[in-house]
Parts: structure tokens; C-alpha cells; sequence
């Protein structure tokens, strides 16, 4: 079933980009037209990954996979998205500075919950236990299959994101994005769009975040860190914050570019690939936020289309 | 008693390079508004310079204290001049600043791994000797820290609420177009503020460093306490800094005590603080600006 010259290598690169390409579409709702700095996306990516490990393994379900999967993602959808309406709720009518704290405080809570909570997560121990909820054949080929099952719900959320530009619900968000009191003045309910982006947008990352789970089978603290956030935002600065298409041509030439190009092809002496191309990645993806933003602010795509138009109308 | 002696002398102890790390970030945060995410690499480094110059020249670490707080300082310059100035002259948003300074902290985290190696590193330093404190063991060494930590506190406070270049700063920080009216050349303070929050960022660090291990999350480790000791306090400038951040310290010892895992109480610290954040509301943000 799998084509010959996709190593599970490879599979696990293409995996990793097509995730970090929902989570960078999903930030570029949230940051991109709604302006909500989230700096905690592995927040509730994590939360909803370890809330989907600890339904699945802990649980006793009176049912089997598929069913016991689609339950536990649905309820770890869930309880990402009740953190992102609390969280949200919290952040929503503060200033940057203040979203900044929230969303890094939440960040943190969840990576001290999951390495305090022993008992449900396995601490820094870890958590095993999860696998993918069918057997096609081989590994490979499940594997595989999960890749293409990722691709078609990360594929619906741009199909999501494509529609929110085009309707009023994305032309109010990018009011808010611009100018908060002055659409607020206009009687636009500016915090109740915030919170509910929020929770709708956290809830798909939780998705992404029980859908990760499942393909590394094994969560641990580790998974939690920064480089999560990171991926997401230098895809999406680096295609274009405010472009739908941002995030995917961003994460194509940042994560696509180490995690399949280096990572595959490369023909680099073996030791390289523990420390030294993991490091080096997370060096070239802080430099790149710093160039791309101090040099072409709007990214590889630029401005939104409707703002060239009226651009190229008034001349300016 | 014994509870909040335990408490008093532990997080006076161990936190107090937090209260110096949180002055040299108040500096900038005022001057600036500028939520600078890289000043946790300041401090990162600043144990980094310290251990190095320890390790590789054999000096003692109070005599590696000066060195290392002045490459921290010049590292903090060479980020403004080079980044943030050209960002600012670019009209880059506050958000993007914000990114800005997150991809900085990432590049200098992750860079230093280049130049330093990938082990934890340990400063090279005898063993410290026990004191008893009012019932309660402290290392000779925390106390020293205590104490040195006290003295530069003090120093910058004094040096920022009384001396005529204090004033420059504090003036510039309330309105740049009237200071510059009144011949203060902003650049040149501007400068002087980074070079100083880094000095005080870079001598935390060494701090941090010395009383556990040297590694490169070190900073980063700290850094939303320091944002959150810097919102809350700095309302009431400086001297609001010293009060939280020492407040911060002893709650974080007493409820380690309590419940026996210091994790807890980091957690428990922030959702205070952030519903402190949420309660206050935007006024928050915007009294420590000014």
C-alpha cells in the first residue's frame, strides 16, 4: 500500500510538517486577523494530546478502536477548547503584553501538570499505551495512513480558514485585529469573537496535539517545549501572517526544509542528526523570525489581497 | 513559626537573584514598553560568561562577577543596536517586537550550544559551608549571593532615583519628545539602560548558575516570573519590584514547603498572578510603563 520510496523517515517528516501546517493555519486565525498573541500554542496542543492519552490509556471504555479513539479525540478536542474559552476569557480584552503572559502561563502550567501528575501522565517518566486504531498491515503502512488522515483534517481546517476570510465572521476578525475600540464603538462584539476563536481554534490544536500522540505512541514532558510554538509561528511569519496560504508555504520552507530535505537527503556524517541539525534548526528558526520580520514584515506572500487592491486604488 | 522562618530565610536565599533580574528588566520594560523575551538570554548567558571564565582562567567567582556582568551588559547593547533600534526605526508593531525579541531568545539559546557545547556545566567552585539562619541551614555561598544581590539592588535603585543620569532615564522613559527638548541625548541613555539591565540580568544569571547548574533553558526557566514579578510590582517602580519580587520569593518557598514540590508552587504562583492580571485589567500593563 505504502509507494517504495516513502521511508518511515520520511513519513515521519511529512507528518511532523503537515501537523506543524495546522497548528501555524490555526495561529494565523488567531494571531494573523483576530492580533491575539498567542505565545502558548504547544499549551493546548499539549493539553489536548496528553488529555486524549490519558482518556485513552487510563480510561476503561466499554468499547474498542475506532470508537474508543474517536471518543477520547473528541473529548481531548474538548477540553483543549474549554482551556482555550478560560484562557481566552482571561487574555482577551488585555493588551499584547498581557497575552503574552496568559497564553506563556498557560504554556507552563500544562508542561507542570503533566510532569507533576504522575499518577495520570507518568511524569517525566512518561506515558505509553497509545497506538493507531487500525491494522492495515505493516507499520509502515498504518503509519502511512495516519499521515493521509492528518492531511485530510489539516486540509479542513484550511478549507476553514479559506472560509472565515470570505465571510463576515472573518472580515469582523480582522476589524478586531486592526482596531479593537473603534469596531467595539461600532457595536461589532468584539470579546465574545475573541474567546470563541479562541476556544474553536485551541480545540483543533488539542486535535492535532491527540493525533500526534497517537503517532509517536509515547508522550512525555519533552514533547512540550518551545520548538512546538516556534515551528508554528516561523511558518507563519515566514509565508505570511496575514495570507490563508501563510502558514503553508511558511512551514513548507522551514520545517519542510530540516525536517525532510536536511533530514532525508543530506548526506551528513550520522552524529549530526542527535544534536547538532535539532540545534542548528531552532537557531535558523529564531534567526528567521528576526530577518523576515525586520526585513519583509508581511512575509514570502505579503499583504492580504484586498489590502493590495486598495492599495493599487488610492495609489498608495 | 518555624513554617515561616523556613519560609523568610529559604526564599530570601534562593530567589534573590530574581529580584535583580526583575530591576534589570524593569529598566528596559519602562524605558521601551517593550516586553523583551531575549532578556532571558541575557541572564542564560550571563552564567554562561561566568562558568566560562571560572573554568577557563581559573578565577575565583566573585572575581569572575565583574567580567561576566560587563559582557552580559555589552551583549545587551550589540541586541539593541542591532535589532531592536533598526526595528524600531522600521516602525515594526509592538507584536512583531514581541516576536522579534522570542526569536532572538531562541537564536542566542540555541547558539550558544554551538560555542558552549550541549552537556549541563557546573560552576568550578569548593564546596560551601553550612550557616544556620534563625534556626535554618543556609550554604555560606546563598548568603553571600544574598548579600551581594542586596548591595546591587540597592546601587541601581540609588543610581536611578538619585543620580543626575537616573533622572536622564527616568525622564526619558516618561516622555522621550520633552527629554529630548530638555538636551537629554536618547540615544545615549538609551544605550546606557541596556547595558545596565544586562549587566543586572547577566550578574542574576551568574547567581542562578553558581548555586545550581549551567544550562541553556537557565534563563528561560525564570523568565515568566520575572514577567510577572515586573507587571505586578512595577506599578510602583522600583522599589514595587523589590517588594514583589522578595513577596514572590518567600511565597515560592513556603508553598514548596507546603506542598513539597516546588512545580506546585510555581503553578500557583502564576494563576495569582494572572488573575491579578485579569482583575487589573489593561491598566495593569499601562502603569508600568510610565
Amino acid at each position: 500500500m505504502t509507494p517504495d520510496w516513502l521511508s518511515a523517515f520520511l513519513i515521519s517528516g511529512l507528518f511532523d510538517v503537515v501537523m506543524v501546517m495546522g497548528l501555524a493555519l490555526l495561529l494565523h486565525l488567531q494571531l494573523g486577523l483576530a492580533r491575539i498573541a498567542n505565545f502558548g500554542v504547544v499549551g493546548f496542543w499539549g493539553i489536548g494530546m496528553y488529555a486524549f492519552g490519558v482518556l485513552f490509556v487510563k480510561v476503561d471504555w466499554p468499547f474498542g478502536d475506532p470508537w474508543q479513539f474517536l471518543v477520547c479525540a473528541a473529548l481531548a478536542s474538548v477540553v483543549a477548547g474549554l482551556a482555550g474559552l478560560l484562557v481566552g476569557w482571561l487574555i482577551a480584552d488585555l493588551d499584547t503584553d498581557g497575552q503574552l503572559v496568559g497564553t506563556l502561563g498557560f504554556a507552563t502550567a500544562v508542561l507542570i501538570l503533566a510532569t507533576t501528575e504522575q499518577k495520570l501522565t507518568g511524569g517525566a517518566l512518561g506515558m505509553g499505551g497509545l497506538d493507531i486504531p487500525y491494522d492495515v498491515g505493516s507499520v509502515k503502512d498504518n503509519e502511512f495512513l495516519w499521515l493521509v488522515i492528518v492531511t485530510v483534517v489539516v486540509a479542513a481546517i484550511l478549507l476553514y480558514v479559506w472560509r472565515v476570510h470570505r465571510s463576515p465572521y472573518g472580515r469582523l476578525l480582522i476589524a478586531v485585529g486592526g482596531n479593537d475600540p473603534l469596531a467595539r464603538s461600532l457595536g461589532k462584539p468584539t470579546f465574545r469573537a475573541k474567546i470563541w476563536l479562541f476556544a474553536l481554534s485551541s480545540g483543533a490544536m488539542g486535535l492535532l496535539g491527540a493525533m500526534y500522540g497517537v503517532m509517536v505512541r509515547f508522550l512525555d514532558p519533552n514533547n512540550l517545549g518551545v520548538d512546538v510554538t516556534l515551528a508554528a509561528m516561523v511558518g507563519l511569519v515566514l509565508g505570511g501572517t496575514a495570507r490563508v496560504w501563510g502558514g503553508v508555504v511558511g512551514v513548507i520552507l522551514s520545517v519542510g526544509l530540516f525536517d525532510i530535505v536536511i533530514q532525508n537527503y543530506l548526506p551528513l556524517p550520522r552524529e549530526w542528526y542527535t544534536q547538532a541539525i535539532p540545534v542548528l534548526r531552532e537557531a535558523v528558526f529564531g534567526a528567521v523570525l528576526i530577518v523576515v520580520l525586520l526585513l519583509r514584515p508581511l512575509g514570502v506572500l505579503g499583504d492580504m489581497r484586498r489590502d493590495q487592491l486598495m492599495r493599487r486604488l488610492h495609489g498608495r | 513559626m518555624d513554617f515561616v522562618t523556613q519560609s523568610v530565610v529559604l526564599g530570601l536565599t534562593e530567589y534573590a537573584p530574581l529580584v535583580l533580574a526583575a530591576i534589570g528588566f524593569v529598566l528596559l520594560y519602562r524605558l521601551t514598553g517593550l516586553i523583551n523575551v531575549a532578556y532571558s538570554e541575557t541572564i542564560t548567558l550571563g552564567a554562561y560568561f561566568g562558568m566560562w571564565l571560572n573554568t577557563s582562567f581559573g578565577l575565583d567567582f566573585y572575581a569572575v562577577l565583574f567580567p561576566a556582568g560587563l559582557m552580559a551588559g555589552a551583549l545587551s547593547v550589540a541586541t539593541y543596536l542591532l535589532i531592536f533600534r533598526p526595528a524600531r526605526q522600521r516602525n515594526v508593531g509592538v507584536l512583531e517586537m514581541i516576536i522579534i525579541s522570542f526569536g532572538l531568545s531562541i537564536f542566542l539559546r540555541y547558539g550558544l550550544q554551538f560555542i558552549f557545547g550541549y552537556p549541563v556545566r557546573f560552576y568550578d567552585v569548593p564546596p560551601p559551608e553550612t550557616v544556620m539562619i534563625l534556626g535554618v541551614g543556609v550554604s555560606s555561598f546563598r548568603l553571600l549571593a544574598v548579600a551581594s544581590v542586596a548591595v546591587l539592588a540597592l546601587l541601581l535603585y540609588g543610581f536611578i532615583q538619585r543620580s543626575s543620569l537616573g533622572l536622564q532615564i527616568r525622564a526619558l522613559a516618561s516622555d522621550e519628545n520633552l527629554a529630548q527638548v530638555s538636551g537629554i541625548r536618547p540615544l545615549a541613555v538609551t544605550v546606557l539602560i541596556w547595558f545596565i539591565a544586562g549587566v543586572a540580568g547577566g550578574l542574576a544569571g551568574a547567581f542562578f548558575g553558581v548555586a545550581s547548574a549551567v544550562a541553556p533553558l537557565l534563563g528561560w526557566r525564570q523568565f515568566l516570573l520575572i514577567l510577572l514579578v515586573v507587571l505586578v510590582g512595577g506599578s510602583w517602580g522600583l522599589g514595587g519590584i523589590i517588594v514583589v519580587g522578595v513577596g514572590t520569593g518567600v511565597a515560592l518557598a513556603a508553598m514548596t514547603l507546603q506542598f513539597g514540590q516546588a512545580l506546585y508552587a510555581q503553578l500557583a504562583l502564576i494563576v495569582v498572578f494572572v488573575a491579578i492580571l485579569k482583575l487589573r485589567g489593561r491598566r495593569l500593563t499601562e502603569m508600568g510603563k510610565v
